[in-house]
């Protein structure tokens, strides 16, 4: 198939995708009339496209093709992430429009996450908005926006892993912030503003940064001999950093890996992640949480070779070991102390971050691949955690971890759902998440003195935090349930499922992905 | 040429002390215009001088000899700074001297000779006027010193004379960043240290706002005469200094008494023209409250660091 | 152009272009401020097209235009027109830093010790390739620190979205000061992503004085552990 195309569709589709939505917004007359807003038994509205009717009180949900079209561009990109890793194991790195979109191994694992985590994120949406639109928090106008923003957020999410370009890279990751920035603030209530605020302000200067890094990388090129055109290109740069001058990369990648650490939910910049994604809808949480955190770790790793090459790896090894422990510690104290479920699972996210930037420092094969593995683990685990804390937020009201108690003997379907994910997050098996810390454990013990007592310390804060989420987790799904149990069926609960059980194959056999994996982590310098 | 350098010194010092009162007068005389009222004339100061030193010397009960030496000590500091500085001639016999350092540690000298003064009278006013301007001396020292660190790190020296002839050679290094930071930095550190608006008021005596008046509230006679001779002084050297250092032309760089003359001039006619336009501005400006007062010295610390900065880094001495 | 007259221009462009962001500190009047910042997409464009005559690149010249454009025409625009909503809908409180978390005078002092910061941490790149504009390179990372400092002490959130175009307009000027700017593509994007910035946080500065009732960054403190 032609390179071009499968480089581009990933991009492309979101944005054809986000762009149906628009229109069909703009074609309907009185977007407020063709919503379900006031009426509050409709779970699902009729096609725009069709003039509107006024809604009958009694009617129960229908099959309504528009809220899944969404589903169109995951499925889109899990099959130009197979098909681009297939070629990429067959054929090497494949690259179109002068270097500006490539990929290799890595871009192909990134994809197939992506993808993987955007099914089951705009899976459960549909079920979640309209449950939110007959509670009377969203309008049927903001729910296109929030289909025209989640597909625009994975487009540029798609850019972020699918350029060659360092420039366009920072570009992307910018895009992201734009993006989402709405999203987070999507309810309009005081406390989601707040969390739009500082999420925009944190992230736009902590990323700032980041492209302040990628110029002083680009004056350094420059004077190393790399043609103009070259000198943010990725594989160029990785080749030819050993000429790169020391002092002026050193000081470009601390700027880069603080930058990107502040979009990763890395110390000293993460005070707006568990603000976003406490207040966003769960579906956005989960994809934030999900991928966007690890696109831009995945970013860090690509400038982790570049610094590898000009300053040796004990530069980065103790930069990114230094900023993992320190976040660890932070998200094992806060977990502690939490009483807000959907902030346990930010900070919970920082956590597992923490944990795949111990294995960037650590940088042998088998850290890397751990940590690529750890990626795609915890994308599932915590996106299904999250689109089920969606659901419990809207059955209990509340997102205090103490007010909430007997999920299981109240909604069985979904608090199961959510101990279960819980489950895969505390790295049990059969989860792919415990291979993967295993894996990483095993790499930073092998690694030498200063590294295997980081490994150990950061077992140890990843063992208290694990304790935190378990006992609070234990506090929500336990304990008796109501006089009258609701009906057990609940809707949207299949991408969940779906998660979850690829999340526990992950762990139990790579299969044919291990190959993509190796390389995947070859690519960026686990030789 | 002895005698020429000789000639300048006392000629420097002649001109700051004699002209210091009828500067203050001119100053005035062109505020009362602008404000639509006839005046007093140039010389109102020198005719308040005369009547002040007539009058019988009194000093407070239980002041010590601080306050009785602080008028003495304001307008010798004075003096002797006027002989250091190039006002006239960056060639005397004195220029050798003329380091950056000790002309600004003279300056300083003379203010808290008259803050010490202010506490040795033991009043309310005495002891807030002294810790006023001591606050605002803290800030002001450094930026006058900076200020002039930068225009010295072309030259590669500090001693006054040595940076006013570099600069009168090469004019285009003052219209540099650096050139005109230091201006900013050193006007507003001379408008402060002088006590004029918009930092003080020197015609108030407001309680709440005076800084130099409330120190030198309890002198009288000959005393206040020294008093008001040497911050006159002080304002007419101050704007000498600013002339010569950011307006260099027609300073005498070699002994000539022709040169001599037409500096003479020239000095004359810069002072008053600074003088002019202070006087112009201090019309339209209000006096900034108290507490905004260290916020604009620190800007003009600021402004005088960068100044420096740029100096050093901009131009090519890194 | 003589080469002399080059870098006297240059260091001129960038020393206003420093005492620009010094200004901002400094005032309280967001309306000033504005018109500070304003002033300084000017310096920043003066430098790129200095650089770009300098170095009779055309192109370079064409995106300082650009850059002028937008860093002193639509930016500005846009805070003035959110200014504005903000005066008609609060009256005066809302168009004056009333009380920054670290007050002027003290703001002025650190803004001195990060000048001097900027200076030792541009040591190296300075040292890379000397050239006059590179020897102006601390002043981009000058602007950059105080853009930081501006963003985390000041209390209105439209100074919090000046800080960010601060640190935004020094990346910027560092960038044509190196590397005479990144490849167009790049700085493309970088402006486009600058200006949807800028928009979204205009639109979050109207919903929150809807929710808040003012746009003083210290109400908002609902999100705490």
């Amino acid at each position: 198939m032609n390179t071009a195309l499968l480089l581009t569709t990933p991009v492309a589709a979101p944005l054809a995708v986000a762009a149906a939505y628009a229109l069909t917004g703009a074609r309907a007359p009185h977007p407020a009339r063709t919503c379900s807003h006031g009426h509050p038994v409709v779970v699902a509205e009729t096609p725009v496209t069709v003039p509107a009717v006024e809604p009958e009180p009694e009617r129960r949900p229908q099959w309504c093709p528009s809220a899944w079209w969404g589903l169109v561009s995951p499925v889109a990109i899990l099959l130009c992430g197979s098909l681009l890793a297939a070629g990429v194991l067959d054929e090497g790195p494949a690259s179109a429009f002068s270097g500006l979109l490539r990929a290799d191994a890595l871009t192909a694992w990134m994809l197939l996450v992506v993808g993987a985590v955007a099914l089951i994120a705009c899976g459960s949406a549909p079920a979640y908005l309209a449950d939110e639109e007959a509670a009377g928090r969203a309008s049927g106008r903001a729910r296109r926006h929030y289909h025209v923003l989640v597909q625009a957020f994975l487009a540029a999410m798609c850019l972020a892993v699918m350029t060659g370009n360092l420039g366009v890279l920072w570009v992307a990751i910018e895009a992201t912030t734009i993006v989402t920035a709405f999203l987070v603030g999507h309810r309009r209530t005081r406390t989601s503003v707040e969390a739009a605020w500082k999420y925009v302000v944190i992230c736009s200067a902590g990323i700032a940064l980041a492209f302040l890094g990628t110029v002083l990388i680009y004056y350094a090129a420059r004077h190393a001999g790399i043609a103009e055109a070259w000198a943010l290109d990725w594989p160029t740069l990785a080749a030819r950093a050993d000429r790169l001058d020391p002092a002026v990369t050193r000081l470009g990648i601390t700027l880069v890996v603080l930058g990107f650490g502040a979009k990763a939910g890395l110390i000293p910049l993460h005070a707006w992640l568990p603000d976003a994604h406490s207040q966003a809808p769960a579906a956005v949480s989960a994809l934030m949480s999900g991928v966007l955190l690890s696109v831009a770790l995945t970013a860090i790793l690509r400038y982790r070779v570049i610094a590898d090459a000009a300053l040796g790896p004990d530069f980065t090894r103790t930069l990114l070991a230094g900023i993992a422990l320190l976040t660890l510690a932070l998200a094992a104290g806060l977990l502690l102390a939490q009483r807000d479920y959907k902030r346990m699972l930010a900070y919970s996210s920082m956590e597992h971050m923490s944990l795949i930037a111990l294995g960037a420092a650590i940088g042998s094969p088998l850290a890397l691949s751990a940590a690529l593995l750890h990626i795609a683990g915890h994308g599932l685990a915590k996106s299904v955690a999250f689109c089920a804390s969606g659901r419990i937020l809207q059955l209990t009201g509340t997102t205090r971890i103490g007010r909430v108690r007997g999920l299981l003997a109240h909604v069985p379907s979904v608090g199961g759902v959510f101990g279960i994910a819980v489950v895969a997050l505390a790295a049990f098996p059969p989860f792919s998440l415990f291979a993967s810390e295993l894996g990483i454990a095993r790499a930073g013990l092998a690694a030498g003195t200063g590294l295997a007592w980081a490994t150990s310390g950061s077992l140890l804060l990843a063992l208290i935090a694990f304790a935190a989420l378990a006992t609070r987790t234990t506090h929500m799904l336990l304990g008796p349930g109501p006089v009258q149990p609701e009906s057990p069926t609940e809707p949207g609960m299949w991408p969940l499922t779906l998660g979850l059980a690829a999340c526990a194959a992950l762990g139990i056999a790579t299969g044919p992905l291990t190959d993509l994996l190796h390389a995947a982590a070859q690519a960026i310098g686990g030789h | 040429m002895n005698a020429i350098g000789y000639v300048a010194v006392a000629g420097q010092v002649m001109a700051v002390v004699i002209g210091a009162p009828l500067l203050t007068g001119w100053m005035r005389q062109v505020r009362a215009r602008l404000e639509g009222r006839a005046g007093p004339g140039p010389l109102q100061p020198w005719r308040d001088v005369r009547k002040l030193l007539r009058k019988e010397p009194i000093t407070p009960v239980g002041t010590g000899p601080a306050f009785r030496a602080a008028p003495a000590l304001l307008v010798a500091t004075t003096v002797v700074a006027a002989a250091l500085v190039p006002l006239l001639s960056t060639d005397t016999p004195v220029s050798a001297h003329a380091d950056l350092i000790v002309v600004v540690a003279l300056i300083a000298l003379g203010t808290l000779a008259l803050a010490l003064a202010g506490l040795d009278t033991g009043t309310a006013f005495g002891g807030m006027g002294a810790s006023r301007e001591m606050t605002v001396a803290s800030l002001v020292e450094p930026t006058l010193l900076l200020s002039v660190f930068a225009l010295s790190i072309p030259a590669g020296t500090t001693n006054i004379p040595a940076i006013v002839s570099s600069a009168a050679h090469a004019p285009a290094r003052l219209a540099s960043p650096a050139g005109l930071l230091a201006i900013a930095a050193l006007a507003v550190a001379i408008l402060a240290e002088t006590g004029r608006i918009p930092v003080d008021n020197p015609s108030t005596h407001l309680e709440l706002t005076m800084i130099h008046e409330a120190m030198v509230l309890e002198y009288a006679g000959p005393d206040l005469a020294l008093v008001e001779l040497g911050a006159q002084m002080r304002l007419t050297l101050l704007l000498g200094l600013l002339s010569s250092l950011f307006a260099p032309w027609g300073i005498a760089t070699s002994a000539s008494w022709a040169a001599l003359a037409v500096a003479l001039a020239l000095l004359a006619a810069k002072v008053l023209l600074l003088g002019a336009v202070l006087a112009a501005a201090e019309v339209f400006w209000a006096k900034v409250r108290l507490f905004r007062v260290p916020e604009l010295l620190a800007g003009s610390f600021l402004l005088a660091l960068l100044a420096v900065t740029a100096s050093y880094f901009l131009n090519g001495a890194a | 152009m003589s080469a002399g007259l080059y870098t006297e221009l240059l260091d001129l462009a960038c020393g206003t272009f420093l005492l620009t962001a010094v200004l901002v500190l400094w005032l309280r009047e967001l309306a000033a401020i504005v018109r500070v910042f304003a002033l300084q997409g000017v310096a920043l464009a003066a430098i790129a097209v200095l650089l770009g005559a300098h170095e009779q690149r055309w192109d370079l010249a064409g995106v300082g235009l650009g850059v002028g454009v937008l860093r002193a025409g639509v930016l500005p625009y846009l805070m003035r027109r959110a200014l504005a909503g903000a005066a008609a809908d609060r009256g005066s409180e809302e168009v004056r830093e009333t009380q920054p978390l670290v007050n002027v005078a003290a703001s002025l002092l650190t803004a001195a010790l990060l000048t001097l910061l900027a200076y030792a941490v541009a040591r190296p790149l300075t040292q890379l390739n000397p050239t006059p504009a590179t020897r102006a390179l601390p002043v981009g990372l000058a602007v950059v620190l105080i853009g930081f400092f501006v963003l985390v002490t000041r209390r209105r959130a439209l100074a919090q979205v000046v800080g960010f175009l601060l640190l935004d307009n020094g990346i910027t000027a560092t960038a044509f000061l190196a590397t005479s700017g990144v490849p167009l593509i790049v700085e493309l994007g970088v402006s486009f992503d600058v200006l949807l910035a800028v928009l979204v946080l205009q639109i979050l500065t109207t919903r929150m004085r809807e929710a808040f009732g003012t746009t003083d960054i210290d109400d908002l403190r609902e999100l705490h552990d």
